[in-house]
């Protein structure tokens, strides 16, 4: 096993990362940038290299800087979390090149699958089915028109190296489509160093599930079953589970769904952690849509599901030792669900919305696990997303899992910046979502059916106007010290009100 | 003790007199006898008979942000003394400021000064944890100001155009 381990990443990922190293025994080296001086990871890990300014192609995404960190503190290995370098074949090869190891499929792998239309082709060539549309990213201009006019509105325009709904556009009129074109390769270009934009037809109201696939260097892949991730916004998936309620009434379709998964691997000659995408329409047709070559945002809930652990089980196979595991053992048991906790602002179309989080109180409890970047007093960076943390639960089936949510949800409070747990309460208490109908404009959907409850005239509202009035009236005395607050001045104050 | 407080969209006076840790408060016309102890910064649990509350303040010089029970709400909480005093002076007949609506970075300005726009137009982009925002013309009109500069960092509310 390695003797020590880099983590060439941030934020909550960098945490889960140094978890299992921890838990391994295996010292951690993470890396950061001026914004992340005092981030969590940097207060976890053993060891911390300092990469460059807070823009991430200063930074995170230098593979000559996180290369030279890694020589500096004598790692042998480097974990790329997702995101950032983590699908880059170059950067897998400029590992290999240098004598670490890159913990992850092989740089052919991510070659092969890396680029959404080289995915596609192989995909085609392996027998998993496609989504109509084109294998070829396309120029802008005369070609796009034509491409989109042969598929038909609408249609989805695509990163070709992307992920994670960046560089992604929707298109319903031929009008809108240049537009769209070039805001989509230019938002490539930013997030994945390549403006590289291709078009498909659009699968009207699919749900978007995907299958874990693992498999050592010695050629036994197995999948892990699926991950329901239709609940996103802006192509940001927001709620996931596992199993998927689809599943729980068509378990068959996991068996055809992982077996196209496994196909799509093997073409790849794929080795450690990925995960294939595909939609699937209201009559249970799937279609493979990509290929992750990385561990995903969202893999807790396959491991609550299955008992495995992903971060773990991709370290000893980039130590090149055998999976234990067949087929054969992989069950999925229970129900599993993660919210993905974002600073944003629901009441101001979720706009990002980045600072310093005063206060914090996390859930905890039977069930419930945190997988949390931040702390009270961390200044979240404008710079990188907007994820301060994703918070899972485990039940015996899916509405336990549910309530518990609900549960876990109501203890969690983070001020300072918005955030959208406000809107998972709404969700989870929303009768759609516990039927499992979930298609991937479910949110939309959501947001127009769900007026925002106010709830103007309970006891909470009246509540907390006597705390706020309280709290401001006490703070007098300190409008003049910003920065302190919270401080024995206010306390003092405060005291004073209530003698 | 008497306030107004600006609660989300709605406004409501408050008076209120403490003593000996508890608070007698009257909202509008309704009437409540609490108990009060901060338990941590900002963080209020607050007894109404046996029913039992927490609530979270956080945040600003005037404004707050008030968390109680999953529920949240931006708070002004103005003294009604110094309340007129404060009225007036906001935004002149036919001018429009366009504010930035998030801190975040401005990677593109797609006007220059003096130029006519349409309504819906996009004047400027802002960017912020890899999220574009295209920031639109509210209204027909001439570009006055133009206070955008690409590549400079703005925080929430930084003026970005002047239309009029």
């Amino acid at each position: 096993m390695f003797r020590k381990v880099l983590i060439a990443n941030r934020g909550e990922i960098a945490v889960r990362v140094i978890r299992a190293l921890r838990e391994m025994n295996i010292p951690s080296v993470t890396v950061y940038s001026d914004a992340d001086r005092a981030s969590l990871a940097v207060r976890m890990a053993d060891e911390a290299v300092y990469i460059g300014e807070s823009p991430s192609a200063e930074s995170y995404l230098r593979i000559d800087r996180i290369l030279d960190a890694a020589r500096a503190t004598h790692a042998q290995a480097i974990h790329p979390g997702y995101g950032f370098l983590s699908e880059n074949a170059a950067f897998a090869q400029a590992c290999e090149d240098s004598g670490l190891t890159f913990i992850g499929p092989s740089a052919e792998s991510i070659r092969k699958v890396g680029s959404k239309t080289a995915a596609r082709q192989l995909a085609k060539a392996a027998g998993a089915p496609i989504v109509p549309g084109v294998e070829e990213a396309v120029a802008p201009g005369a070609e796009a028109h034509r491409v989109a006019r042969e598929i038909g509105y609408p249609v989805l325009l695509k990163a070709a190296a992307g992920g994670g709904g960046k560089g992604m556009r929707r298109v319903d009129r031929e009008e809108d489509l240049d537009s769209a074109l070039r805001d989509a390769s230019s938002e490539a270009e930013r997030s994945f160093k390549s403006g590289e934009v291709y078009i498909e037809k659009l699968v009207p109201r699919p749900r978007h599930i995907e299958i874990q696939v693992l498999g050592d260097r010695y050629g036994h892949l197995i999948h892990l079953g699926e991950r329901e991730c239709s609940l996103q916004r802006r192509h940001q998936k927001v709620i996931e589970e596992s199993p998927s309620p689809v599943m729980l009434e068509y378990p068959e379709l996991r068996e055809a769904m992982g077996e196209a998964a496994l196909r799509v691997a093997r073409a790849a000659g794929y080795y450690n952690a990925g995960t294939c995408e595909f939609l699937v329409d209201e009559d249970r047709r799937f279609y493979f849509l990509e290929m992750n070559t990385r561990l995903q945002v969202e893999h807790p809930v396959t491991e609550l599901a299955t008992g495995l652990d992903l971060v773990k089980l991709q370290l000893e196979i980039a130590a090149g030792k055998r999976l234990a595991i067949g087929q054969k053992d992989v069950k999925l048991s229970g129900s599993a669900i993660e919210c993905r906790i974002y600073a944003e602002d629901p009441d101001h179309g979720f706009l990002p919305s980045p600072g310093r989080i005063l206060q914090l109180r996390e859930p905890s409890g039977p069930g419930i696990r945190l997988d949390s970047g931040v702390y009270p007093g961390w200044n979240v960076p404008m710079d990188y997303d907007p994820l301060l943390a994703k918070l899972a639960v485990w039940a015996e089936s899916r509405p336990a899992a549910i309530a518990r949510m609900r549960r876990a949800i109501s203890e969690y409070a983070i001020s300072g910046i918005q955030t959208n747990l406000e809107f998972f309460r709404g969700i989870l208490a929303d009768a759609e979502f516990a039927n499992g109908r979930l298609h991937t404009a479910f949110l939309d959907d959501y947001f127009a059916r769900a007026a925002r409850d106010t709830g103007p005239e309970s006891d909470l509202f009246d509540i907390a106007v006597i705390a706020a009035a309280l709290h401001a009236t006490a703070a007098k005395p300190l409008q003049q010290v910003p920065s302190a607050s919270g401080s024995a001045w206010r306390r003092s104050g405060l005291r004073e009100l209530m003698r | 003790m008497k306030r107004v407080v600006r609660f989300g969209e709605r406004q409501v006076s408050l008076e209120w007199k403490a003593g000996g840790g508890r608070i007698a408060a009257v909202i509008d016309s309704r009437g409540y006898e609490v108990s009060v102890l901060e338990v941590e910064p900002g963080v209020y649990s607050i007894l109404a008979g046996t029913r039992a509350y927490e609530v979270r303040v956080a945040g600003g010089e005037r404004k707050w942000m008030v968390q109680s029970g999953g529920k949240s709400w931006q708070a002004e909480v103005i003294d009604p003394r110094a309340a007129s005093a404060r009225r007036g002076g906001l935004g002149r007949e036919g001018r429009q400021v366009l504010a930035a609506p998030m801190p975040g970075k401005v990677v593109r300005v797609l006007v220059e000064e003096g130029a006519m726009v349409e309504e819906g137009q996009g004047l400027v982009v802002v960017e912020a944890m890899k999220m574009q925002n295209e920031m639109k013309a509210p209204k027909a009109g001439k570009v006055v100001a133009l206070a955008a500069r690409a590549g400079s960092s703005v925080a929430a509310g930084d003026e970005l155009v002047t239309l009029e």
